[in-house]
C-alpha cells in the first residue's frame, strides 16, 4: 500500500469525474483507474461512491451514457460529457482554482 | 432538465430494465477489478473479495445508485399506492361506503358548480359584456316594479348622459310572413343602427344597418339571422337584394348575421315577449319621436364608457330621471335604473344559487365527516399493524404519508365517480328544464368544472384523511404491542372512551338538520303557492297565440270578422266545450297596462297615479277560462267592438267603490276617450304567477291584433291544438299560430324556478340525512363490536338483555339529541338567509322545525336499533371464549 493516500474532499468527486470524461467517453472502471493513475495513486478514489455519483450526474444531465463494446470486447456502459456537463466543468474548475488559490494565499500570508 | 425528467421516468417505469443495466455495470466493474488483482498475482477468491470490498459492498452501492436516480419518493408513492390498494380491497364494505359518500358529496358539488359556472362565471357572448346595461323605468310606489322606457326618454338619456359611450333603442314586433307556402310568424327586433354592433353582431353576408337608416325614408331593409336565412332561404348565397313580405309590406334583405350571434329574451326582455328575434329591422325616428314620452314600450341598451362603474352610471342617470320626474309629473317613486346585462340575465337566480351552494357544501362536509369516521374505525383496527411498522423503523411522517396516500386515493376515486354523478345530474337538470332559469342551454362541463372537481377531491382527501392519520400516528408503541390481540382502545362500550367519533357524529347530525329544515321550508312554501287559486280553472284548457296583423287586418271590421268566424268554428268543434279570445293571457309574457280615469273618483292628495291592466276579451273568454262572475253580467255579442261596456275585476271594484256597487259606474282611459259602463265584476286572476301580486284589471269587449285563443276541451286538450290551428289556417293561411300550450303546462312552467330550488335542496337534504344516518350507524356498530367483551361480562354478571339494548340505544339517542339541538340552533341562524325564497312561510316556521327534529330523531333511532339488537344477542360464553 502506498503511504500518504489523500482523502477526497467533499464534492470534488463530481469535478474529477467530469474532468476525466472531458478527454473521452469512458466506462466506470476506467474512470476509477484513470483517476488513480493520474494522481499517481495519491488519491483514494472511493469506488463505492463512484457509481452513485455517475448516476446522479446522469440524472442531472451533465453526462449521458450508452452501451458499447469495451477494450476487452465486453459490453460496458460508457459515459460521456454533455454540453451541460462541459459548462459545469468549466464553472467548477474556475471555482476550484479560485478557492485553492485563496486558501493558499491565506495559508502563506497568515 | 428535460433529460433529467426522462431519465427519472425511465427509471420509474422501466425499473427492472434499469436495475438490470446497473447490475451489469457493477458486474463489469467487479470483473475488471478482480482481473487487475489477479494480474498482480492475487488468488482468484481473494481477488474477488478485494474487488467487492473496493465497491464498499455491492448491495449498498446498488441502493445508493437507486437513490441517486432520484426516484425514491416516487417509488415510495408506488409502494404506498400498492399497499393502500391492498388495504382497501381487504375491507370492501367500508371502501364502498367511503367511495359512495365521496362520490355523492363531490358529485353534488361539481354539478352545482357547473350550474354556477355556466350562469355566473361564463361571460355573456358579447364584446365587453361587463360594460353593457339595460335601462328600466321603475315606479314601485304605484305597483310598477319595472317598465319599458319611451323614445323621448331615450333621446334625453342619449343626449344628456356622461357615462355611456354607446346607446341603442329597440322594440320587438311580430310579423306574418307573406309570400311563402305556409303562414309563419316572424319575430323581429326593430333597433337603432348602434344596436347590432354593440352586441358584436357581424354580418356573414352584406351589412348591418347604417346610421342613416335611423331616419325615416331610407327604404325598408331587413337583416336576417343565420337561422332564419337557413330556414326560409335555404341558406341561399344570393339572398342579398331579395325581398321579404312582412304584414304585406315588402322589405329588402341587406345582410345576414354570423351563425354564432345569439340573442334571446333572457338578455333583453322586450315588451312583446318574443323569445329569439329572427330578423332585424331599422327603427327610424324623426324629431317628433325625441319628445314622444307616450309609448313606454322600448328597451334601451347602453354601453358604459371604459372605467365607469354601474354605480357611477346610475348616479348620472338618476340626475336625468329626477328632472324627468319633476317635468313630466311622474309619481315620487319614479326612477330609471341601470341594470348590468349580466345582472339582467342571472339577477334573481343568484340568491337561490348561493343558498344551494351553501347547502351542497354542507353535504360535502357531512360526507367528509362520514369518511373520516369510517377511516377512523379502520385506522383504529389497524393500530397494531401500524405499531409493528413503527417498531420496524417506519417514522411518524412515513406512517402519516402512507395513510394520507390512502385517503387521497379514495378521494380521487370518489371524485372520478363524482364527476360521473355530476354529468348524470346535469343531464337530469337539462331534462327538468326549469323554463325560466337563464342560460341553461349552455349548461355543461368545461375545464373549470374539472379543475373544481379535482381540487375538491384533493382537499377533501386531505381534510378527512388528516385527522385519522394524525391520531393513529400518535400511537404509543409499548401499550399497543403489549396489549392483547384486540388492541389498546378495545373493550369500551361507552362512547366517552372515543370522544372524537362521538363529536364527528354529532357534527354530522347538526349539519344535516339545517339542510332538512331548509328543504322543509321550501316544500311548505311550494305547497302554499300551489294552494293559491289562480282565479281560473287551468284543467283541460289549451291556448295558442295568433296574430291577425297583415295589411287586410288594418281594417278593424276585418279583424272582428276574422275572430268571429274563428270563434264560431272552434265552438262547433267536437270536444270543445267553450272557447274565447283575450289579448293578455295569464302566465304569458303578454302585458298591457295604462292609466284609468274613474268618474267621480278624486284621488287623495299625494296618491300616486293608478295603473290598471288593460285586456281585450271576447264574449266567451271568461266562461272558457271559468273565471267566476261576482256581479253583473258577461259581455254579449252586442258589446263586441263597441266602446261602451267594461268588465272589471274584484280588486278594482273594491278599490274604487268599496262601499257601493260597481255596476253602472263609468270609467275611461283618459279624458279623450268615451266613458265605459261597468257591466260586470269578475274574480281576480293571477296574471303574473301564483306568488305574484296582480294589478287591478279592466276587460274591454274587443279583439286585439295579436291575441290568445283558449279552448276548454272534453278530452286531452293538447291533442286539440292541431285541430284548432287547422281552423285558423282554413280561414286565413297567413295568420300564424304559435306559442301553443295547455294552461296546466303554463301554470307548471310558471313555478319552474321554485320547483327547481325545492327539488335540488330536497335532494341535498336527503343525501345529507342518509350520510348522517350511515355515520351514526357506523359508530354505533363499531361501539358494539368493540364492546362485545364488556357486554358479555355484564351479561355473565347477570345484566338483562333489555338493559344492554337500552344502554346502546341511550347512547345513540344522546348523540342524536346533541346533534339535533346544535342543528336547530344552526338552522335558526341560517334559514333567515332564505327568507326571500319563501312564500307565506316564516323562516322560523315552528311546525317545520319540530317535524324535522322528530324525523331526524326517528332516523337516528333506526340507525341505532340494529347495532343495539346485535348487542342484545351477544352470547356471553361464546364472546368470552374468543379471547
Amino acid at each position: 500500500m502506498t503511504p500518504e493516500r489523500l482523502e477526497l474532499p467533499q464534492g470534488t468527486l463530481d469535478l474529477l469525474i467530469l474532468r476525466t470524461l472531458a478527454l473521452e467517453p469512458m466506462h466506470g472502471w476506467a474512470i476509477s483507474e484513470r483517476l488513480q493513475q493520474i494522481s499517481h495513486h495519491a488519491l483514494q478514489v472511493p469506488q463505492g461512491s463512484l457509481y452513485p455519483a455517475l448516476h446522479r450526474l446522469e440524472r442531472q444531465g451533465s453526462i449521458k451514457a450508452h452501451w458499447a463494446a469495451s477494450e476487452n470486447n465486453r459490453r460496458a456502459k460508457y459515459y460521456q460529457l454533455t454540453r451541460v456537463g462541459l459548462k459545469q466543468l468549466e464553472a467548477e474548475t474556475a471555482a476550484w482554482r479560485k478557492l485553492t488559490a485563496t486558501v493558499s494565499l491565506v495559508l502563506d500570508e497568515a | 432538465m428535460l433529460s433529467g425528467l426522462t431519465h427519472r421516468f425511465r427509471a420509474l417505469f422501466r425499473r427492472k430494465a434499469v436495475d438490470q443495466e446497473m447490475d451489469e455495470e457493477l458486474a463489469y466493474h467487479l470483473d475488471r477489478e478482480a482481473e487487475k488483482y489477479r494480474r498482480q498475482g492475487v488468488s482468484n477468491n481473494e481477488a474477488i473479495r478485494l474487488a467487492r470490498m473496493s465497491l464498499r459492498g455491492v448491495e449498498q452501492s446498488r441502493q445508493e445508485c437507486r437513490e441517486a436516480r432520484g426516484t425514491k419518493s416516487l417509488e415510495i408513492l408506488g409502494q404506498d399506492v400498492r399497499y393502500g390498494l391492498r388495504m382497501l380491497r381487504k375491507t370492501p364494505g367500508v371502501t364502498f361506503l367511503i367511495l359512495l359518500s365521496l362520490a355523492i358529496g363531490i358529485g353534488a358539488n361539481t354539478a352545482l358548480f357547473s350550474v354556477t359556472n355556466t350562469l355566473l362565471l361564463r361571460p355573456l357572448p358579447y364584446p365587453h359584456p361587463d360594460r353593457l346595461a339595460l335601462l328600466w323605468l321603475r315606479s314601485p310606489g304605484i305597483g310598477i316594479p319595472q317598465d319599458w322606457p319611451s323614445p323621448g326618454q331615450y333621446h334625453d338619456i342619449r343626449t344628456q348622459n356622461h357615462v355611456f359611450d354607446q346607446t341603442a333603442i329597440l322594440i320587438d314586433e311580430s310579423f306574418a310572413l307573406g309570400g311563402m307556402s305556409k303562414s309563419m310568424k316572424v319575430d323581429a327586433i326593430e333597433a337603432s343602427s348602434s344596436f347590432l354592433p354593440m352586441l358584436g353582431a357581424q354580418p356573414l353576408l352584406g351589412r348591418v344597418f347604417l346610421p342613416a337608416e335611423d331616419h325615416p325614408g331610407k327604404g325598408n331593409n331587413v337583416v336576417l339571422t343565420y337561422g332564419f336565412w337557413k330556414d326560409v332561404f335555404g341558406g341561399a348565397p344570393g339572398v342579398l337584394g331579395r325581398s321579404l313580405e312582412l304584414n304585406g309590406k315588402t322589405y329588402t334583405v341587406v345582410g345576414v348575421l354570423e351563425r354564432d350571434f345569439r340573442l334571446n329574451r333572457e338578455a333583453i326582455p322586450t315588451i312583446g315577449g318574443i323569445d329569439k328575434p329572427q330578423i332585424f329591422l331599422p327603427l327610424p325616428m324623426d324629431s317628433g319621436d325625441e319628445t314622444n314620452y307616450g309609448p313606454e314600450d322600448f328597451n334601451i341598451l347602453a354601453r358604459l364608457k371604459p372605467g365607469v362603474t354601474p354605480q357611477q352610471a346610475q348616479a348620472d342617470i338618476d340626475r336625468i330621471a329626477t328632472r324627468l320626474r319633476i317635468e313630466k309629473h311622474r309619481d315620487p317613486s319614479f326612477t330609471i335604473s341601470v341594470v348590468p346585462l349580466m345582472e339582467q340575465v342571472v339577477g334573481n337566480i343568484r340568491g337561490s344559487l348561493l343558498i344551494l351552494f351553501g347547502a351542497v357544501g354542507f353535504v360535502l362536509l357531512i360526507a367528509c365527516t362520514n369518511v373520516a369516521n369510517l377511516l377512523l374505525s379502520r385506522a383504529t383496527a389497524r393500530q397494531k399493524e401500524i405499531a409493528v411498522r413503527s417498531a420496524l423503523g417506519a417514522g411518524r411522517r412515513r406512517v402519516i404519508r402512507q395513510l394520507l396516500t390512502e385517503s387521497l386515493m379514495l378521494s380521487l376515486a370518489g371524485g372520478a365517480a363524482g364527476l360521473a354523478i355530476a354529468a348524470a345530474s346535469l343531464k337530469t337538470i337539462r331534462t327538468m328544464h326549469p323554463g325560466n332559469i337563464p342560460r341553461l342551454d349552455e349548461l355543461g362541463m368545461d375545464y373549470r368544472v374539472f379543475a373544481f372537481a379535482f381540487a375538491t377531491s384533493v382537499l377533501t382527501g386531505i381534510a378527512f384523511g388528516l385527522l385519522p392519520a394524525l391520531r393513529v400516528a400518535r400511537v404509543d408503541l409499548n401499550t399497543m404491542l403489549k396489549a392483547g390481540s384486540r388492541g389498546a382502545q378495545q373493550g369500551g362500550l361507552s362512547i366517552r372512551r372515543d370522544r372524537l367519533r362521538g363529536v364527528l357524529v354529532i357534527a354530522e347530525l347538526a349539519i344535516s338538520l339545517p339542510l332538512l329544515v331548509g328543504a322543509g321550508l321550501l316544500v311548505r312554501s311550494f305547497m302554499r303557492i300551489l294552494d293559491v287559486p289562480p282565479g281560473f280553472n287551468p284543467d283541460h284548457v289549451v291556448s295558442m297565440q295568433l296574430s291577425a296583423e297583415g295589411v287586410k287586418y288594418q281594417d278593424h271590421a276585418q279583424r272582428v270578422e276574422f275572430y268571429n268566424t274563428l270563434e264560431q268554428r272552434v265552438r262547433q268543434l267536437p270536444g270543445v266545450t267553450a272557447e274565447g279570445v283575450v289579448t293578455a293571457l295569464p302566465l304569458t309574457p303578454a302585458v298591457g297596462w295604462g292609466e284609468v280615469d274613474v268618474e267621480g273618483y278624486v284621488a287623495p292628495p299625494n296618491q300616486p297615479e293608478i295603473q290598471v291592466d288593460q285586456r281585450l276579451a271576447s264574449v266567451d273568454y271568461f266562461r272558457a277560462m271559468q273565471i267566476p262572475l261576482a256581479e253583473g253580467r258577461w259581455f254579449t255579442p252586442d258589446d263586441m267592438g263597441k266602446n261602451a261596456s267594461v268588465i272589471v275585476d274584484e280588486k278594482m271594484a273594491h278599490f274604487f267603490w268599496p262601499h257601493s256597487e260597481a255596476l253602472g259606474k263609468h270609467v275611461r282611459n283618459s279624458s279623450k276617450d268615451p266613458w265605459l259602463t261597468v257591466v260586470g265584476v269578475v274574480g281576480v286572476v293571477k296574471e303574473y304567477g301564483l306568488n305574484e301580486d296582480t294589478r287591478m284589471v279592466m276587460y274591454r269587449p274587443n279583439f286585439g291584433s295579436t291575441a290568445y285563443l283558449v279552448a276548454r276541451t272534453a278530452s286531452d286538450p293538447a291533442a286539440m291544438a292541431d285541430t284548432i290551428a287547422a281552423q285558423v289556417r282554413e280561414i286565413d293561411p297567413e295568420v300564424p299560430v304559435y306559442n301553443i300550450a295547455t294552461m296546466d303546462q303554463r301554470l307548471k312552467d310558471s313555478m319552474a324556478r321554485q320547483r327547481f330550488s325545492m327539488t335540488m335542496l330536497a335532494a341535498f337534504a336527503v343525501f345529507a340525512v342518509v350520510l348522517a344516518a350511515v355515520g351514526l350507524f357506523g359508530v354505533m356498530a363499531y361501539l358494539v363490536e368493540q364492546g362485545t367483551g364488556e357486554i358479555a361480562i355484564r351479561m355473565a354478571l347477570g345484566a338483562q338483555r333489555n338493559s344492554v339494548l337500552r344502554m346502546i340505544l341511550r347512547q345513540g339517542i344522546l348523540l342524536a339529541c346533541a346533534g339535533i339541538a346544535l342543528g336547530l340552533a344552526g338552522a335558526a341562524l341560517l334559514t333567515r338567509l332564505m327568507a326571500s325564497l319563501l312564500y307565506h312561510v316564516s323562516a322560523y316556521d315552528m311546525a317545520t322545525f319540530a317535524a324535522v327534529a322528530l324525523l331526524l330523531l326517528a332516523i337516528a333511532v333506526t340507525a341505532c336499533v340494529f347495532p343495539a339488537l346485535k348487542a342484545m344477542r351477544v352470547e356471553p360464553m361464546q364472546a368470552l371464549r374468543v379471547d
